[in-house]
C-alpha cells in the first residue's frame, strides 16, 4: 500500500480566513489541561479544518516541543489495516523516533495498536494527532480501535477528531470525566462581529452594517454560506439590492449563491469545474486528461487565487482537492445532466491513473464508470504483482464489486478468486471455481461458452500450473496427501522450463506432503529444490524462508550442526542482500532455538533481541509465533517457567495453522512446562482433551504429543510409559529421526533408573550420549534436572569419562541463574517480577513490553497480585509488598 | 415510501443526487423530498447526503400504503 503524502499534509492557515481567537483559545486550553480528546463536530462548511489549521499554526509559532500529526481521511480508508497504517505514518512524520512498522493485511490490529501505544509512550515528544473528516469512518473495527486508543491514550498524545457527524465513541463518559473539549456547530458559527470582520476586512467588501446583519441572519453564521455570499458580491455594484433579494428568498443558501457564483464564472472555467468534479484529488496532468485540455495547472492555480474552494494538498501545489460542499454541488448538477457524461469522465480518469501506474485509482474510476471489462482487465494485470508482494490489497473488494458474469469470463480472475476462497478457509468453494477456470481454458468455444476474456500473457500461460498448485494446496488443507503428491507432480510436469516460481511452489508442496507424512529426509530434499527454484526466480525472500521449514525437519532428524549452519548462511544473506528485511527476524528466532538446545543461552537471547530490533516488518506473518516459542525456551532454561508459559500463550495467539505440518503443537509445549512445574492435573486435562493414550496408533504428526504423554505418565508414576517409549523409539529409529530418538532414550534412562533398573538406564543413556555428543546437545540432558544429573555422575563413575559429560554436568550448575524461589508462598515468581516493575516508574504498557506480554496478560497478573495482597491500587500493592519484604 | 422534510427551498435538480426523490417546495419555505428507499442503509445514506450539504433536517416519515393511495 503506497502511503499518499497528501493525506498527511497539514493544511496551512488560509490567507483569507478570519482569525478566531475565542475558538483557538478554547482548543488550546483543552490541550494544556491534559484532556484526551478534542472533538470538532459540525456539518460541512463550518470551518472545522480551517480552525484546526489556525490552531496548529499557533502551536507551532510558540516553538513548543509539541509535534503535530495530521491525517485527512477518505471513504476508502474504511479498512482497519489501512487506517492504522496511515495513523502510524502520520505519527512517524511528526516524530521519526516512533519506530513501529506498518501492518500487512494479515497483521493483528489489536497487537499492532498495543505496540503503537507502547511506542508513543516511549518517545519523549508531546504529540497531537488530528484525524480530519472522520465522518468517513464507518467500519466498526476501526471504531473499536479508536475506543481502545482513547482508553489507553498515552499521556503525551492528544487526539483531535474533526467530523461532520459525531463519531461512535463513548462521548458521554468522556464528558462526565471532563476528558473532552467539544466545538460544535453553535460554537463554530460566525458571530455578528466575526461575520462583519470577515465580509468587510478579509473579503474587502464595502457593506453597510444592515447588509452585514442581513447576510449573517440569512446564513445563520454558516461559514461556507458567508464565503459564497462574499464571492457573489465581489465586483458588484448593486450590493444592497443583491443582499435584499437573497435575504428575501427561501431558496437553499447553497443553491442560491452557487448559481450566482457559477453564473459569474467564465464558461471555460465552469466546464473545467464540472468535468473535474468527479475527482477526489486534482493535479494539472490528471485534469488535463479528464478535460482533454492542456492548461489545467494554470487553471487550478487561478481557482485557488480566486478562492473558489480549491484546497492545496501539498506544499508545491502539485495536488489539490475541492471543498467537500462545493464538490457535492458540482457533482449533483453533473449527475442531473446525465450519467453517460459522468461515466465518460470517469473512464478518462481511469485511463490516466492506469498510465501513471496507480491501479487502485484506475480500478476505482473504472468501477465508477461501470466499465467492468476495463476494471477487470486492470485487476487481472495487477495479480502477478499482488502475488509477488503477497498482499492482496483491495483485490478482493474489487472482485466483489465486479458482476459475477464478468469474473466468470476471465479464468485468471476465477483462479485468483479460488485462491482467496482457499486462504480464507472457504474450502468448499475452491474446486468448483478451479473446475470452471479449467473449462474456460480447455473447452472449444461454443454458444453456451464463448472464448474467455483473459488477456494473453505469462499469467494466463501458467494458469494450468497454477490450477494444479492450488489443487495440491487444497488437498494439503484437507489432509489428502496422495492427491497433494499427484497435483504437485502434475504442476512440475506442466511448468515451463523457465517457470521457476511454479517449480519452486510445486517442490515446496511436495516437501510439505513429505513432512506431514514424516518422511523428513525427502522433505528436506524437496525444500532444497524449492529454494533453488525460488532463487532462480529471483525470489530470495521466499528462498530464505524455506530455511525455517528445512530446520523444522532437520532438528527431529538430529542434525543440529547442519541446522545451525543453514540458519547462519541464510542470516548472512538476509543481512547482506535483503538489508535485514523479511525473513531476517524469523531466521533469528529460528536459530535461537537451536542455540538454546546447544546450551548457548546468551547467544540465543541475543538473536531474539536482534530480531526485535529489526522490527515487525522483518517478521513474516506465518512465522511470527516462533520468536515467542524461542524466548519461552530461553526463559524455561533459566528456570522461569511462568514467564515461559506467558510467552507460549502469546505464541498461540499468533500461530496460524497454514500449510505447515503441526509437528510441535504449542499446547503440548505448555503441557510439558506444567509437568516440570508439577501441575499434573492441568497436564492431564490437556492429555484427556487430546484423547491421548499410551495405546494409540503412532504417527509422526502425533509424535511430540505422545512423547509429552510419556513424560506425563512418568510424572504421574502411572503405568504404560515404558511401553509407549519403546514403541515411540522404534518408530523414530525406523525413519531415522535420531533427534527424536535421543529424547526418547533420555526418558527411557530416567524411567528405568526410577524402577531401579540401572543396567537398562545406563544402556539408554549411553546410546543417547553417543548420538548427542557429535551434535553438541546440552538442554536435552540439562532440562531433565537433578535425576539426570545423578545419572550422568553415575555414568562417570562407571567409566564413561569424557569432556562432553563433564561439560554437561557443568551446565547443570550454570542453569541455576534463575530467579531464586521467593521464600513466600504468596506470589509466584512471575507475579514477583511484575511487582518489582510496578514499583518502578514504568507505565503499564512499558511493563508489558519489558515482560514481552500483552497488556491483557499484565492485567491478569496485576489482578492476581491485588487479590493476594488484598489491595486495589498499584501504590498500595507496592507498599504492601515492601512491608512483606517481597521487594 | 419515505418523506423527508428539510428547511429552505431546494432546487429540483438535486433529485438525481437524492436517489431520484421528488422535490416539492412548500409555501412554508421548506422542501419535501418523497421517494422509495430499498432499505435502512439507503435511507441512512440519503440522510448523510443531506447532512453533508449542511441542510437542516426537520423530519423523516414513513408513509404507509393507505396514505399513498389517498394522495
Amino acid at each position: 500500500m503506497p502511503v499518499l503524502a497528501t493525506k498527511l499534509y497539514i493544511p496551512p492557515p488560509r490567507a483569507q480566513a478570519i482569525a478566531r481567537p475565542r475558538l483557538v483559545t478554547r482548543t488550546d486550553e483543552g490541550l494544556r489541561s491534559g484532556k484526551r480528546l478534542t472533538l470538532v463536530s459540525a456539518p460541512a462548511g463550518f470551518g472545522k479544518s480551517t480552525l484546526l489549521s489556525e490552531w496548529i499554526a499557533e502551536i507551532q509559532s510558540r516553538q513548543t516541543s509539541i509535534r503535530v500529526a495530521w491525517l485527512s481521511l477518505e471513504a476508502h480508508d474504511n479498512d482497519p489495516v489501512r487506517f492504522l497504517n496511515y495513523v502510524i505514518s502520520a505519527l512517524r512524520t511528526a516524530d521519526p523516533e516512533i519506530r513501529v512498522d506498518l501492518l500487512t493485511p494479515q497483521s493483528a490490529v489489536d497487537v499492532a495498536l498495543a505496540a503503537l501505544v507502547n511506542e508513543v509512550n516511549r518517545v519523549s515528544s508531546e504529540l497531537v494527532l488530528v484525524l480530519d473528516d472522520f465522518q468517513f469512518i464507518e467500519e466498526p473495527s476501526i471504531q473499536e480501535a479508536m475506543v481502545f486508543l482513547l482508553e489507553h491514550l498515552p499521556s503525551n498524545l492528544h487526539l483531535v477528531i474533526s467530523s461532520r457527524s459525531d463519531p461512535l465513541l463513548p462521548l458521554a463518559r468522556l464528558r462526565a470525566r471532563g476528558e473532552i473539549t467539544e466545538l460544535r456547530a453553535a460554537d463554530l458559527r460566525f458571530t455578528p462581529d466575526e461575520a462583519s470582520a470577515f465580509l468587510t476586512q478579509t473579503m474587502g467588501l464595502a457593506l453597510s452594517s444592515a447588509d452585514v446583519a442581513a447576510l449573517e441572519d440569512r446564513t445563520e453564521g454558516w461559514v461556507a454560506g458567508l464565503q459564497l455570499a462574499a464571492l457573489s458580491l465581489q465586483n458588484r455594484t448593486d450590493v444592497t439590492d443583491f443582499v435584499a433579494a437573497f435575504a428575501g428568498s427561501n431558496r437553499f443558501v447553497v443553491d442560491y449563491l452557487m448559481e450566482e457564483v457559477l453564473n459569474r464564472t467564465p464558461l471555460h472555467v465552469r466546464d473545467f469545474l464540472f468535468q473535474t468534479a468527479i475527482l477526489d484529488r486534482l493535479s494539472g496532468p490528471l485534469c488535463d486528461a479528464v478535460t482533454r485540455k492542456s492548461d489545467s495547472e494554470a487553471m487550478l492555480e487561478s481557482l485557488e487565487r480566486a478562492n473558489l474552494f480549491v484546497i492545496p494538498l501539498d506544499d508545491h501545489r502539485g495536488w489539490f482537492r475541492y471543498h467537500h460542499l462545493f464538490v457535492d454541488v458540482l457533482r449533483a448538477r453533473l449527475l442531473a445532466d446525465g450519467p453517460e457524461h459522468v461515466a465518460a469522465l470517469h473512464r478518462l480518469a481511469s485511463e490516466w491513473f492506469e498510465k501513471s501506474g496507480d491501479s487502485e485509482d484506475a480500478v476505482r474510476h473504472a468501477l465508477e464508470a461501470q466499465d467492468f471489462p476495463r476494471a477487470a482487465r486492470i485487476i487481472e494485470a495487477t495479480i502477478p504483482l499482488v502475488r509477488k508482494s503477497r498482499q492482496d490489497w483491495g483485490v478482493l473488494n474489487w472482485l466483489a464489486a465486479l458482476p459475477e458474469e464478468t469474473i466468470a469470463r476471465r479464468p485468471v480472475l476465477v483462479v485468483f478468486s479460488a485462491w482467496s476462497s482457499l486462504v480464507s478457509g472457504d474450502i468448499a468453494a475452491v474446486e468448483p471455481q478451479l473446475a470452471h477456470a479449467e473449462l474456460l481454458l480447455t473447452a472449444p468455444p461454443s454458444e453456451d461458452l464463448p472464448a474467455h476474456d483473459s488477456e494473453p500473457g505469462p499469467e494466463l500461460a501458467a494458469l494450468p500450473v497454477t490450477i494444479a498448485l492450488y489443487r495440491a494446496s487444497l488437498a494439503l488443507a484437507t489432509g489428502d496427501l496422495p492427491k497433494v503428491e499427484e497435483q504437485a507432480a502434475l504442476a512440475l510436469a506442466l511448468a515451463q522450463p523457465v517457470d521457476y516460481l511454479g517449480q519452486g511452489a510445486a517442490a515446496g508442496l511436495l516437501g510439505l506432503e513429505r513432512w506431514a507424512s514424516g518422511e523428513l529426509e525427502n522433505g528436506v530434499r524437496a525444500f532444497g529444490e524449492s529454494a533453488a527454484s525460488l532463487r532462480r526466480a529471483g525470489n530470495l525472500t521466499d528462498a530464505l524462508t524455506t530455511t525455517l521449514v528445512i530446520a523444522d525437519m532437520l532438528v527431529p532428524l538430529g542434525r543440529l550442526r547442519e541446522t545451525q549452519a543453514a540458519y547462519e548462511l541464510a542470516l548472512r544473506e538476509a543481512s547482506d542482500q535483503l538489508n535485514g528485511g523479511l525473513p531476517a527476524a524469523d531466521l533469528h528466532s529460528g536459530i535461537s532455538e537451536v542455540l538454546s538446545e546447544r546450551g548457548e543461552l546468551e547467544v540465543a537471547e541475543e538473536h531474539l533481541l536482534a530480531a526485535e530490533k529489526l522490527g515487525e516488518a522483518a517478521f513474516s506473518h506465518e512465522h511470527r509465533y516462533r520468536w515467542f516459542v524461542s524466548m519461552a525456551r530461553v526463559r524455561q532454561a533459566h528456570g522461569q517457567s511462568d514467564a515461559a508459559l506467558d510467552l507460549l500463550a502469546e505464541a498461540e495467539k499468533r500461530y496460524r495453522r497454514g500449510f505447515f505440518a503441526e509437528a510441535r503443537p504449542i499446547d503440548a509445549m505448555k503441557a510439558r512446562i506444567w509437568i516440570t512445574q508439577n501441575r499434573l492435573a492441568e497436564a492431564r486435562a490437556w492429555a484427556d482433551q487430546q484423547s491421548l493414550t499410551s495405546r494409540d496408533k503412532l504417527s509422526y504428526l502425533s509424535e511430540y504429543a505422545h512423547i509429552t504423554l510419556a513424560r506425563l505418565l512418568l510424572a504421574e508414576r502411572a503405568p504404560g510409559a515404558i511401553g509407549l517409549l519403546d514403541r515411540l523409539l522404534e518408530a523414530a529409529e525406523a525413519s531415522r529421526r535420531s533427534g527424536v530418538a535421543n529424547e526418547i532414550l533420555v526418558l527411557q534412562a530416567l524411567a528405568y533408573s526410577r524402577q531401579g533398573d540401572d543396567a537398562h538406564a545406563r544402556e539408554a543413556l549411553n546410546q543417547a550420549l553417543e548420538h548427542a555428543e557429535p551434535e553438541g546437545y546440552v538442554r536435552l540432558f540439562v532440562d531433565e534436572g537433578a535425576p539426570m544429573e545423578k545419572l550422568l555422575r553415575a555414568a562417570i563413575v562407571k567409566g564413561r569419562q569424557s569432556d562432553y559429560v563433564h561439560a554437561l554436568l557443568q551446565a547443570f550448575s550454570q542453569g541455576e541463574d534463575a530467579t531464586p524461589a521467593t521464600g513466600t508462598e504468596l506470589v509466584s515468581d512471575r507475579e514477583l517480577q511484575v511487582l518489582k516493575l510496578l514499583a518502578s516508574e514504568l507505565t503499564g504498557p512499558e511493563i508489558a513490553r519489558e515482560l514481552f506480554i500483552s497488556l491483557n496478560t499484565l492485567r491478569t497478573h496485576t489482578r492476581h497480585i491485588f487479590e493476594k495482597l488484598g489491595v486495589n491500587s498499584r501504590i498500595a500493592a507496592v507498599q504492601h509488598a515492601r512491608t512483606l519484604g517481597l521487594i | 415510501m419515505h418523506e423527508i422534510r428539510i428547511r429552505g427551498h431546494l432546487d429540483e435538480r438535486w433529485s438525481e443526487w437524492f436517489d431520484g426523490f421528488t422535490l416539492v417546495q412548500g409555501s412554508d419555505g421548506n422542501t419535501t423530498l418523497t421517494g422509495p428507499v430499498i432499505d435502512q442503509a439507503a435511507l441512512h445514506g440519503l440522510l448523510r447526503r443531506i447532512g453533508d450539504l449542511g441542510l437542516t433536517l426537520i423530519s423523516v416519515n414513513l408513509l404507509d400504503e393507505k396514505e399513498q393511495s389517498c394522495q
